[in-house]
C-alpha cells in the first residue's frame, strides 16, 4: 500500500463516514433505552419510546408533515414541469429574472425566506386567514427550484435531435411530447418530486414561522419538545423521520430509477 | 426530364444579419442521389432542415414532387431522415423505434409488425428488435436509424452526416451498403457531408457549397476534373495550381494556349476564355508524371522542376517539387518499384495538355 497522501485520504473518508453513520447509530440504539434518560450505550432494552413515537401526539404532526410534503411535491411537479420547459426551451421578457426569483430560495436561508413570507402575509393581511394554506404556499416556494431544476437538467440532458426524429417520422407537438420528450424526461421529473418532498418533509426554518398550533409538522414538534430536553422518544422519532425519506427515495430508485439524478449531475437512458 | 422528385427554388435563410443559405436552386431526379459537401459553416446542413422542416426559410420555395411543402410542418412533409447523432429512442426497444413512424401513420398492428420485420431484415437487424438502442455497436444503431427512415416508404431519404461517428472500416463498409440500399430502393436521396471521400464514392451528383451558395453541381467526374472555381478544385482532393493567362482562344479540341510563370502550356478548357484573361491552370497531382531532363514525351507539357521531398505512404508516393518559378507542386505515383527521386534532383514535371484544367473563376 502507499502511504502518505493515501493513508491521509484514506483516514478523511473513514472520518466523513464515521461522523454520518455514528450519530445515526447512537441515535438508533439511544431509542431502545429501559431508563428515562438518553444513555448511550443504552441501559437495558425496551420499545416503549418507539410505542411512545407511535401515540397520537407525535402521529398526528408526523402524517401532518407527511400530506403537507405530499401535497408540496405535487404541487411543486405541476408547477415545475411548465416552468422547466419555459427555462430550457424558450427566450421570453422577464426570463433572467423569473428564473432567479424561481430558483432564488435554493441559496437564500429558509428562515430569511420564511420571515420575509410571515411580514408579506401579514402586512396583507392575509396571515390570519390563510393558516394552512400559508404554510403549503411556503413550502411549494422553498420546494420548487429543486423540482425545476431536476427537470430543466433532464430536458438539457436529451439530445434535441430525438425530438426531431419523432416530428420527422410524422409524430405532431403532442405525440411528441407524449411518446419521446416525457417518458425520457420521467426519471428527472420523479427525482423532483423526491428532491421536493423530502425537502419539504425535512424543513424546520419555514415551517417554525408559518406554522399554526394544532398544524405543526413533525420538525417543529420535535423542536419545541427539545425544551424539555432530548428524551428517546425524540430518537425513535428521529430514526422515524430518517426512514421515511429513505424507503420513498428506495421505491422510486427501484421503479422509476431516478438514481442517475440523485447521485450525479445527469442521467441519460 | 421527369419532375424532379425535389426542388429547391431560390432558397434563403438567415440567421441575423448572415445569411447561412443565400440563395439555393436544386433539382433532385427521382432515385437520384445528390451531396450536398462542403465546409463546416456552409449551409450544408441548413439547407437539409430546411428540406426536413425544421427550420423555415426567409424565402424561397421547397417543392416535393411538383408540391410546395416549405409552409408544412415537418411532421405532415413525409420525409425520411438519418441523423448525425442517429437520434434513436433511447427509451425504446429497436422494434419500437422502427415502428414509431407507422404507429403514427396508423398502420394497422400486423402490418406494422411485417414492415418492421422486413426493414429490419433490409438492414440485416432480423434478431435485434428486442434490443435498446445502448445494446447495440455504432454501426447497428446507424442500421436501425435507416431502417426507421426506410419503413415508413417516405417520399425521399435525406441523410445528415450518418456516417461521421463511425471509425473508418465501418465508415467504408457503410458507404457501400447504403449505396446499394439506396439504388435498390430507388429513392431520392439528399445526403449531407464534409466527406470528400463518401460524396465522391456514393452520389450520382453532387453539389459543392462555400457561403450558403452552391459553387457547383455535377457528377463526381465533373467535380473532381473539371472544377468550375479554385475553391471547388481545392476542396476536393489536392491539385496543383499555377497562375497563368490566356494566350488565344480556345482551338477546336479544347484547348487553349495559357502563358505561366513555369512555362507555356496547353490546357483544356470549358466554354472560351477571352485572350489575356488571367486564370489558375490546374493539374492533378495523379496526372503529373515526372522524367529525366529532356525524357517527356513529345506532345507533353513539359516543365523543368526540383525535387524538394518524397513522402512515402506506402502503396504512393508523393513527390513534392518546385516549378522553376519558385511555385510548389506535387506529383503523386503508384510505389511500383520503378520511381526513384531523390531530394534535389532536377526533372521535368510533364502533363499531357488533355489532363490538365483551366479555371477562370476568380475565387
Amino acid at each position: 500500500m502507499r502511504s502518505g497522501p493515501w493513508t491521509l485520504l484514506k483516514v478523511t473518508v473513514a472520518a466523513i463516514y464515521l461522523f454520518i453513520l455514528g450519530p445515526i447509530a447512537i441515535t438508533a440504539a439511544v431509542s431502545f433505552n429501559a431508563t428515562n434518560r438518553s444513555f448511550f450505550p443504552p441501559r437495558g432494552f425496551s420499545l416503549r419510546w418507539w410505542g411512545e413515537a407511535f401515540s397520537p401526539q407525535w402521529i398526528q404532526p408526523l402524517m401532518f408533515s407527511l400530506e403537507l410534503a405530499a401535497l408540496t411535491a405535487i404541487i411543486a411537479t405541476v408547477v415545475g414541469v411548465p416552468l422547466a420547459f419555459a427555462f430550457q426551451r424558450y427566450e421570453f421578457p422577464g426570463k433572467a429574472i423569473i428564473r432567479t426569483v424561481t430558483l432564488g430560495p435554493l441559496i437564500l436561508p429558509t428562515l430569511v425566506t420564511g420571515i420575509a413570507l410571515l411580514q408579506f402575509l401579514t402586512v396583507i393581511g392575509l396571515g390570519r386567514w390563510l393558516g394552512y394554506w400559508a404554510l403549503l404556499i411556503g413550502h411549494v416556494i422553498i420546494c420548487l427550484p429543486f423540482s425545476v431544476r431536476t427537470i430543466a437538467i433532464s430536458l438539457q440532458a436529451m439530445p434535441g435531435s430525438v425530438e426531431q426524429a419523432a416530428t420527422n417520422l410524422g409524430a405532431g407537438p403532442l405525440a411528441v411530447l407524449r411518446y419521446v420528450t416525457f417518458p425520457l424526461i420521467m426519471p428527472g421529473v420523479f427525482a423532483g418530486m423526491a428532491f421536493a418532498f423530502i425537502h419539504s418533509f425535512t424543513d424546520i426554518n419555514m415551517s417554525l414561522f408559518i406554522a399554526r398550533p394544532g398544524q405543526r409538522p413533525v420538525t417543529v414538534a420535535i423542536m419545541s419538545f427539545l425544551d424539555f430536553g432530548f428524551a428517546p422518544t425524540l430518537a425513535a422519532l428521529s430514526i422515524l423521520s430518517l426512514l421515511i425519506p429513505l424507503v420513498l427515495v428506495a421505491l422510486l430508485g427501484r421503479f422509476v430509477g431516478i438514481g442517475n439524478f440523485l447521485y450525479q449531475e445527469q442521467g441519460r437512458g | 426530364m421527369a419532375e424532379p422528385a425535389l426542388r429547391l427554388e431560390s432558397l434563403v435563410k438567415r440567421f441575423g444579419t448572415h445569411a447561412a443559405v443565400a440563395g439555393i436552386d436544386l433539382a433532385v431526379a427521382p432515385g437520384e442521389f445528390v451531396t450536398l459537401l462542403g465546409p463546416s459553416g456552409c449551409g450544408k446542413t441548413t439547407t437539409l432542415n430546411l428540406i426536413a422542416g425544421f427550420l423555415m426559410p426567409d424565402g424561397g420555395h421547397i417543392e416535393l414532387n411538383g408540391r410546395r411543402i416549405e409552409e408544412l410542418p415537418p411532421f405532415k412533409r413525409d420525409l425520411g431522415m438519418v441523423f448525425q447523432d442517429y437520434a434513436l429512442f433511447p427509451h425504446m426497444t429497436v422494434t419500437d423505434n422502427v415502428a414509431f413512424g407507422l404507429k403514427m401513420r396508423k398502420v394497422a398492428t400486423d402490418e406494422i409488425a411485417r414492415r418492421v420485420s422486413e426493414a429490419l431484415m433490409l438492414v440485416k437487424l432480423d434478431g435485434f428488435g428486442a434490443r435498446r438502442p445502448n445494446q447495440l455497436s455504432g454501426g447497428q444503431r446507424q442500421r436501425v436509424a435507416l431502417a426507421r427512415a426506410l419503413v415508413i416508404r417516405p417520399t425521399m431519404l435525406l441523410l445528415d452526416e450518418p456516417l461521421s461517428n463511425l471509425d473508418l472500416k465501418l465508415r467504408e463498409e457503410m458507404r457501400t451498403e447504403i449505396s446499394t440500399l439506396q439504388r435498390r430502393l430507388g429513392i431520392a436521396t439528399v445526403f449531407v457531408t464534409h466527406d470528400q471521400g463518401e460524396a465522391l464514392t456514393m452520389s450520382d451528383r453532387i453539389a459543392v457549397m462555400q457561403d450558403g451558395r452552391i459553387e457547383q453541381i455535377g457528377t463526381p467526374a465533373d467535380i473532381y476534373e473539371r472544377p468550375a472555381t479554385r475553391f471547388v478544385a481545392s476542396f476536393i482532393g489536392s491539385i496543383n495550381m499555377v497562375a497563368g493567362t490566356v494566350a488565344g482562344s480556345a482551338a477546336a479540341d479544347g484547348l487553349t494556349r495559357v502563358e505561366t510563370a513555369a512555362g507555356p502550356a496547353l490546357a483544356r478548357v470549358g466554354g472560351n476564355i477571352p485572350s489575356g484573361r488571367e486564370v489558375a491552370l490546374t493539374i492533378r497531382p495523379e496526372r503529373l508524371k515526372l522524367a529525366e531532363p529532356g525524357a517527356a514525351p513529345d506532345g507533353a507539357v513539359a516543365w523543368n522542376a526540383t525535387v524538394e521531398r518524397v513522402v512515402y505512404t506506402g502503396a504512393r508516393l508523393e513527390v513534392q517539387l518546385r516549378l522553376a518559378d519558385g511555385t510548389p507542386a506535387m506529383a503523386e505515383m503508384t510505389n511500383d518499384g520503378t520511381a526513384a527521386f531523390e531530394t534535389g534532383e532536377a526533372v521535368v514535371a510533364w502533363f499531357r495538355p488533355g489532363d490538365a484544367w483551366v479555371i477562370a473563376a476568380a475565387g
